[in-house]
């Protein structure tokens, strides 16, 4: 299998646990024997590439430097993530059997790929803003909301860390409790379970 | 190479959306090409009444869902407009089974067509109209810097900018440091047919309405801000009514309105202007035609179509000598040019006019002629037509191909 993820944080550009989480994930998948690609973000490394313990970590900055929030800077960015996954497709003459993004940031990049190249993605949720935002409903927060749930409709499979989440995202976003997997590298068969939810994307059993 | 390129128009405004010039220009723009035989398909944004899907003269528009939410602002409400813009383009371009070519209108699409690009790896032609830095006389803020570089990205991803003034293509090379092939002007344009009808109506009924018949009508439509330079007119007035009995008519509105008023009643002269405020399009076809002489005392104008307008309705025209309106008249052959930001000099262009029948109506004449000529929509879609097919040309020959 062929996948690629996307994550608005790698290391080295750490923000929170996600960076950590997601570099363990692929370098584990990786070993597992996935050809994994990670696409993420960094503020100065333009087109950088690095191959290390078998996963391909692309880097992409931002092609517009000033911005006035966090949306407008997300937005122009997913335009370099969706270039650099298009490459990969290309190079790989469509060979990418699922996309799995990390948080909300490169949801607009994942749909459009979707729909252009049918490749099916999994939304892995870590939080969301009805729970960041501490209730606040600004412009921004409502922005942020409508993204995680394009997110939530477009996606094939949701993953979540805690039944808690899950029972979370269903009510909040609406959405039925079979689309929504609970997987947590951080449990015990964690890494299992989150091949297995691949697998069932790709319709392939539990081998291959 | 494919005798009708397939061409994809993204356009933040297409009518009935209309709110500046760029949605009557993708409009006949994309009228002209389809029948030029090419297979065109519009992207634009949704709007009260108008289908989702519908073809308009055998141009195939699809207004997609433009974010309803509260934006935080304006510019905010542009790019999440691009993110529902894409989706939905990327889905109707694999559903049509490819584009050949995918045409921007301006900063506002931007983000949808540069990742549209990537993705179908398709040539992307980008037309800008005006800039931020024209716009705003500068750059000040975060927030307009933050458009300035959007436009730099823009021109930086297209293989081709089109621009529609010799003077707007030094101003968008120079400020976003394009190199010269890749850039391409081609004028706007104007229906002269929307005029002619008028031309032959008898109009004495609805010119009684604004001026009596020992008046000369001097038409001025535009703007009431600053770089549109009513003022100017106003300040002019005087030594015009000395020569010549008329009635000084402003069309448009804008925050200038008030200052506009007090300063023609300083000037005495407050008797002989009408101000019109906004008015409907027919309206204002009839008073162009009407008109004995049209002013377009500009201060900055990237292009300036109300004198293309004007030259359309057989009226003799008065402009500025400067950006766009510098190209468009031949000083006394299709127009009168004048000193920009100058009363004196402006008066002596309008007086010249009004005062020699003979030479008004050779103005006149050239001028319709030129427009007919120059500034159609068809010789327009033929010279962008040449220009996609250069670009597949040269797109055949990559890798990309």
């Amino acid at each position: 299998m062929r996948i690629i993820i996307f994550s608005w944080e790698y290391p080295p550009r750490i923000v929170g646990r996600l960076a950590y989480y997601v570099s363990e994930l692929a370098t584990k998948l990786a070993n597992s024997g996935l050809k994994m690609h990670v696409v993420t973000y960094h503020d100065s490394l333009i087109g950088d590439f690095e191959e290390a313990s078998g996963v391909k970590v692309h880097r992409v900055t931002n092609p517009v430097k000033t911005h006035i929030n966090l949306l407008t800077w997300t937005i122009t960015l997913n335009q370099e993530i969706e270039r650099i996954t298009a490459n990969i497709y290309y190079r790989e003459n469509g060979q990418i059997d699922l996309i799995d993004v990390h948080e909300w940031q490169f949801i607009p990049a994942a749909v459009t790929i979707k729909r252009a190249f049918e490749i099916p993605f999994i939304y892995s949720i870590e939080s969301i803003e009805d729970h960041r935002s501490g209730g606040a409903n600004n412009p921004m927060n409502i922005a942020i909301k409508s993204i995680e749930q394009l997110g939530v409709l477009e996606a094939d499979i949701i993953i979540v860390k805690s039944e808690w989440m899950k029972n979370e995202v269903k009510t909040i976003y609406g959405v039925s409790t079979g689309k929504i997997k609970v997987a947590n590298l951080e449990e015990r068969n964690g890494l299992k379970a989150i091949l297995d939810v691949y697998r069932s994307l790709k319709g392939e059993g539990t081998q291959k | 190479m494919k005798p009708s390129p397939r061409i994809m128009m993204f356009t933040w405004e297409f009518p009935p959306r209309i709110i500046g010039g760029i949605s009557p220009h993708v409009y006949n723009l994309s009228k002209e090409l389809a029948e030029n035989g090419a297979e065109v398909y519009v992207i634009t944004c949704d709007f009260p009444g108008a289908p989702a899907h519908e073809k308009v003269d055998d141009v195939e528009v699809f207004r997609v869902d433009s974010y309803k939410n509260p934006a935080p602002d304006f510019a905010s409400w542009v790019y999440l407009m691009n993110m529902n813009m894409q989706k939905e383009a990327a889905s109707i371009i694999r559903d049509l089974g490819g584009v050949d070519i995918l045409h921007a209108h301006d900063w506002l699409v931007a983000a949808a067509t540069i990742g549209l690009k990537h993705v179908f790896r398709k040539p992307l032609i980008a037309t800008i109209h005006s800039t931020e830095v024209g716009r705003r006389g500068g750059i000040y803020s975060d927030y307009e810097r933050m458009i300035h570089e959007t436009e730099a990205w823009l021109t930086y991803e297209a293989w081709r900018v089109i621009c529609c003034s010799n003077y707007m293509l030094i101003h968008v090379r120079e400020f976003f440091n394009l190199p010269a092939d890749k850039m391409v002007m081609i004028p706007n344009g104007v229906n002269t047919g929307e005029y002619d009808m008028y031309l032959k109506e008898n109009l004495r009924e609805f010119r009684n309405k604004f001026a009596s018949s020992e008046e000369k009508i001097v038409l001025f439509v535009g703007r009431l801000v600053y770089e549109k330079g009513a003022q100017v007119l106003i300040r002019a007035a005087p030594k015009i009514l000395e020569k010549v009995n008329a009635r000084i008519i402003i069309v448009g509105n804008g925050y200038m309105k008030e200052q506009l008023l007090a300063l023609a009643e300083s000037m005495g002269v407050a008797h002989k202007v009408t101000f019109t405020g906004f008015l409907d399009e027919e309206s204002l076809k009839k008073l162009q035609v009407c008109a004995d002489v049209a002013v377009v005392p500009s201060l900055y104008e990237p292009f300036g179509i109300v004198a293309l307008e004007a030259m359309a309705a057989k009226s003799p025209v008065v402009v500025s000598d400067t950006g766009g309106l510098s190209e468009i008249v031949e000083h006394d052959v299709t127009g009168v040019k004048i000193r920009p930001n100058d009363p004196e000099s402006l008066a002596w262009g309008v007086t010249r006019i009004l005062l020699d029948n003979g030479y008004a109506d050779w103005i006149r004449e050239n001028a319709y002629r030129k427009v007919k000529e120059a500034y159609n929509w068809s010789r327009i879609a033929q010279q962008t037509k040449e220009i996609y097919i250069k670009v597949l040309e040269e797109y055949s020959r990559t890798f990309w191909a």
